[in-house]
């Protein structure tokens, strides 16, 4: 039989098998899931944010659920998902023009200049992306260098709940993620692949029973 | 009613920004005695046993005499009047209705502790605080007192009006430093305190508004006069904020350790349209819940401390029943969410997460697990903020569903406590 620890997840103590995720727990115990679901452990929909609080240590994390593994005496609380009140609204289309990035993302992102460097962004990130150095880039205008700190942003919404000027990081790299893509040649296998399924040679084979080599 | 106001709101010292008419009302005596018993200073503010007014209820003069001994070539006194607490409104009042009581316990303070410069450090949200603090500090620069005091000092002294952030988290001791060194009012850990190391790195004292005003009375009547205006072991008066579901809410000047009876019942006029009183958010609202069973309490730090509680501020915020202490604590809880500086995402999550579980709570769409999960951030969080905001918004959610399970629909217990720690 092995070992088992405990934890302890919004309140109800639990029995953990080490190595296991917080999400893999809690999966296992009896409380339905309801909230804080969404990939299942894959790590890539941010949906599981929740503080970790170590025993004996002071200060409560921001963590992935799916991404941190048990540890005895462990507290864990779930965080809602976090919706601000503003929503930016901007159209793909307008991102084509190269001239106009800085001009568009600073109409579009005003509170992008209020950062008040506070590094919060930074330590509520589970994913580790310097946020705050993106946001001084996207500020001053270099643009693709912002961009490439948020290619492994899986849009979680932490940064944007721990930042008191309410400046949504991740949503400025999505948009920063956005314009690159609009503006750039796709890779060529892609649109080798994209032509290939427009002339009906990739058929596509639904059938379940099918091996995937044979698809 | 002769022991309402007898000090700071005197309508002897209601002066305005006028030094003449605060000279002719007494005024500069307390500076004069000091001046000429300078070694003693320290000594008589410890035999007041005057506190820090701000909330913490710390005797004064320990910060004092730390920033007297500390080493420093150019030390700072800084009078912080950035009150932004809801529920508090008694330090506008000093600044605008009687500047020079403030200006004066600041100067007394500088001589002790042999600082180089004074700063007013004021919330710029109340307009004619920071109006008449200019009015009363350029008046001071230009008189006889202050070259004596120059000349006790040994150099010149710089004193200066500076508008804070008007942020809440601005009047923490450490952000009111990082402000004042050009900075965003981000808390800093302590130790280093600020007596040791402070504004670029420099010995300096921080008191509130309502702390320095009491110094020049304390210099001029002496300690003993002051303790005598407490009741039993307190000592001095105290500015009560009250406000809420009373008749009469406004700032009352009492005797410190007054009843909590006393304050809403006599002075506050009793319950707005008769109906029962059910608590009372002390100073801050980061603190304890008071209820009825608490109306005896004196308030004075250490009696209401006694009840695990704080006397904060001195803000006193009352509800009636009828009133839901959920909605009410949900409210402060968004206040301390907004109001969290950002350094510390257990802060700023933690709050969003007590304040949607409240709100869900209040609404009645909760489920028995969010009562569980808000348990349970009550356990996490307090400890793991840099300054003690989190600490603060955890006590208020704690103490009500402590205090007011059947709102929460929690098991009462047999024998609930007023308060809880």
């Amino acid at each position: 039989m092995s070992e088992t620890i405990r934890i302890s997840i919004d309140g109800k103590v639990v029995d953990a098998t080490p190595g296991n995720s917080i999400l893999h727990t809690r999966l296992e115990g009896d409380t339905p899931l309801t909230a804080n679901i969404g990939c299942m452990g894959q790590g890539v929909c941010g949906s599981c944010r929740c503080l970790v609080r170590k025993a004996g240590e002071r200060s409560a994390e921001t963590r992935l659920a799916c991404e941190t593994t048990v540890e005895d005496g462990m507290q864990v609380s779930f965080i809602d998902y976090y919706l601000p009140n503003h929503v930016h609204h901007y159209r793909p289309h307008d991102l084509r023009d190269g001239w106009q990035a800085l001009p568009q993302l600073q109409q579009t992102f005003p509170e992008l200049a209020h950062c008040r460097h506070c590094s919060g962004c930074d330590r509520a990130c589970p994913r580790h992306i310097p946020v705050q150095q993106g946001m001084a880039l996207a500020a001053s205008g270099q643009l693709e260098a912002a961009a490439a700190l948020f290619d492994a942003c899986i849009m979680c919404n932490l940064c944007t709940l721990a930042c008191p000027e309410n400046i949504r990081p991740n949503h400025v790299g999505l948009y920063l993620r956005r314009a690159q893509a609009i503006q750039n040649l796709r890779p060529g296998d892609l649109l080798r692949r994209l032509e290939q399924q427009a002339r009906g040679e990739l058929a596509i084979n639904t059938r379940s029973d099918t091996p995937r080599s044979e698809a | 009613m002769e022991k309402l106001n007898q000090v700071l709101l005197n309508p002897a010292v209601q002066v305005g920004p006028n030094l003449d008419a605060w000279l002719q009302a007494g005024g500069g005596l307390g500076l004069q005695v000091a001046l000429g018993a300078r070694s003693t200073i320290i000594r008589q503010i410890a035999d007041a046993d005057l506190r820090g007014m701000g909330g913490a209820g710390f005797p004064a003069w320990r910060k004092w005499e730390a920033t007297a001994n500390a080493v420093g070539d150019s030390k700072y006194v800084v009078c912080n009047g950035n009150e932004d607490e809801p529920g508090t409104f008694k330090d506008r009042t000093l600044l605008s209705a009687s500047p020079h009581q403030v200006v004066e316990g600041a100067l007394i303070a500088a001589l002790a502790v042999r600082a180089a410069c004074v700063i007013f450090y004021i919330n710029p949200h109340q307009g004619q605080s920071m109006q008449h603090m200019q009015l009363a500090v350029s008046q001071w620069q230009h008189s006889t007192l202050l070259q004596q005091l120059e000349q006790a000092l040994g150099h010149p002294l710089e004193i200066k009006v500076v508008a804070s952030s008007g942020r809440y988290i601005g009047g923490e001791e450490t952000a009111v430093v990082a402000s004042l060194e050009a900075g965003f009012p981000f808390p800093r850990k302590k130790p280093p305190f600020p007596a040791e190391q402070g504004i670029n790195g420099q010995p300096t004292l921080i008191n509130n508004v309502e702390t320095l005003a009491n110094v020049s009375h304390i210099l001029r009547h002496g300690a003993d006069w002051y303790r005598a205006l407490g009741v039993g072991k307190a000592s001095g008066t105290k500015l009560y904020s009250l406000s809420g579901d009373v008749l009469r809410p406004g700032l009352y000047e009492l005797p410190m350790g007054t009843s909590l009876q006393e304050l809403v019942f006599h002075y506050g006029g009793g319950m707005l349209q008769g109906k029962a009183f059910k608590a009372v958010f002390t100073g801050g609202p980061s603190n304890t819940l008071l209820t009825a069973r608490d109306l005896d309490v004196a308030l004075d730090f250490d009696s209401v401390w006694l009840r695990h509680s704080r006397l904060g501020t001195g803000a006193m915020i009352v509800i009636s029943e009828g009133s839901s202490i959920i909605r009410k604590v949900a409210e402060y809880i968004d206040f301390f969410a907004k109001g969290s500086c950002g350094q510390c995402p257990s802060c700023k999550c933690g709050t969003f997460q007590l304040a949607r579980l409240l709100d869900r709570v209040d609404g009645g769409r909760h489920s028995h697990a969010d009562l569980d999960a808000l348990q349970h951030l009550c356990q996490i969080l307090p400890g793991s903020g840099r300054c003690g905001l989190i600490d603060g918004a955890v006590t208020v959610v704690k103490s009500s569903m402590h205090t007011f399970p059947q709102e929460y629909g929690l098991p009462v217990s047999a024998e609930p406590s007023t308060a809880t720690a």
